[in-house]
């Protein structure tokens, strides 16, 4: 997964290492006002289970401190900080302004307020100390990361020690005749649906080409040990869909 | 890649979570019974079910999971049947097995407590004499129910201790208790007796 080189891939085109970021930011602005009910939509409301799945494997408790990186619209945000209680802390962080935007506007017309914070940050250059969180998530947010390893390596230097991080992002398919129907609905039904539902066939064609770049579950897994984890694991869910990955620091 | 919890931890866990912030949001107390538990965690197994549900009380209400890192404040055992028969029976047949006696006692009280008045709830939707006629009904199969189960119960332990003579009567059951505590006594006796020697 070495990244030294002066192009990245953008969905299945090559662009300028520092042209990702604007053109991610692009597509998130354009989708985050219908972020939810498009995911609601794609996934038929599966990706509701896989996102509780996250929430139960986490252990959370009360008082924690728990960072949600790329936490968009505040879902995982918003079981967390029900779950820390009024002494523990949940950061919402996204490099997306109008996403932090869409989820801060919910939470707090949902009543989740008080130990919650919002943040714009950059997944590769994290502006918190080291050894601050007792869980790191992030979901779906991984895939659009320009440097997946610096990353990985950041979220590894905040979790505390005995902290987790938690990586929920669409993978590798792995019954292979669930494969074939997969690709055909990424590239024709998904670009279509999100046409109809939110103007925007290029922004989920990018999603798409996404996630077939996307770092299959073994690479990701050897990726979490390479940034200095003790242990790593996964789990795929829906055939591999999705994995969540889980890491250690001891 | 062990200890995962399956699609129907997952469910139950949400299911129960949703029933009772539920009831907690239609408790005439708004769940005030439970403030005292706040960023207190109580763990609860509800046989058969074999793993533990993790209850998280926060001032936005009440969550479940199946996983937690490290120790409850509670550790309480009971059984799925009368946790899912809670709003009808108001008690909740549990074990203390491990942490803080008032912590869980706390939690029993508050779960046994909640108080919803459905027919006011019902009414908002079906009108008052609608949700009273609904409500007198419920309240009459229950009683119902009740007595046609006291009823039989009385009936069996009749026709097993009279008829059937298989059960002893309670001054039956008095009685030897009564003798065998005597004996025990003689017994003691007897060995103190039997040392002397």
């Amino acid at each position: 997964m070495s990244q030294n080189k002066s192009t990245i891939d953008f969905g299945f085109a090559e662009v300028p290492l520092e042209e990702k970021v604007k053109k991610v930011k692009g597509v998130f602005d354009s989708v985050a006002g219908n972020y939810d009910i498009m995911n609601d939509v794609m996934s038929l409301g599966v990706h509701r289970i896989w996102k509780r799945h996250t929430i139960e494997l986490s252990g959370i408790r009360p008082g924690h401190v728990v960072l949600d990186l790329a936490g968009g619209t505040g879902d995982l945000t918003k079981a967390f900080a029900k779950r820390v209680g009024k002494t523990g802390r949940v950061v919402l962080a996204d490099i997306n302004e109008s996403m932090v935007r869409v989820g801060r506007d919910r939470l707090i017309n949902e009543g989740i307020a008080g130990n919650v914070e919002y943040t714009i940050v950059n997944a590769e250059a994290l502006a918190f100390p080291d050894n601050t969180f007792d869980v790191c998530t992030i979901a779906f947010g991984l895939r659009n990361v320009t440097n997946k390893d610096k990353a990985i390596e950041e979220l590894y230097r905040v979790l505390k020690p005995g902290g987790q991080l938690m990586i929920l992002e669409f993978s590798k398919v792995t019954q292979p005749l669930f494969a074939k129907f997969y690709d055909f609905y990424s590239f024709n039904i998904l670009p279509k649906m999100g046409k109809l539902i939110a103007n925007d066939e290029a922004s989920y064609q990018y999603l798409a080409e996404s996630i077939r770049m996307h770092p299959d579950q073994e690479t990701l897994k050897q990726m979490m040990y390479d940034a200095g984890f003790d242990k790593a694991e996964y789990l795929n869910m829906s055939e591999g869909i999705v994995a969540l990955h889980r890491g250690w620091k001891y | 890649m062990n200890n995962q919890p399956g699609l129907v931890n997952i469910s139950l866990s949400k299911t129960i979570e949703s029933v009772l912030n539920t009831a907690i949001r239609l408790d005439e107390q708004q769940g005030q019974a439970f403030v005292a538990l706040e960023d207190k965690v109580i763990q609860i197994t509800l046989a058969p079910v074999q793993t533990p549900l993790y209850f998280m009380f926060t001032h936005y209400m009440v969550s479940v999971q199946n996983h937690l890192t490290g120790e409850a404040d509670a550790v309480i055992e009971s059984n799925l049947l009368d946790f899912m028969t809670l709003p009808m029976t108001r008690q909740l047949p549990h074990t203390l097995v491990s942490g803080e006696p008032e912590i869980a006692n706390q939690f029993i009280t508050a779960l046994c407590g909640l108080d919803i008045d459905w027919e006011e709830h019902l009414s908002h939707y079906t009108g008052d004499l609608l949700a009273f006629k609904i409500g007198h009904g419920l309240r009459q199969f229950i009683q119902g129910k009740q007595a046609s189960k006291q009823s039989l119960g009385e009936t069996l332990k009749e026709y097993l201790q009279f008829e059937l003579n298989t059960l002893p009567t309670q001054s039956q059951v008095n009685r030897f208790k009564a003798q065998v505590t005597e004996t025990q006594a003689e017994v003691d006796r007897l060995a103190e007796r039997i040392k002397a020697l």
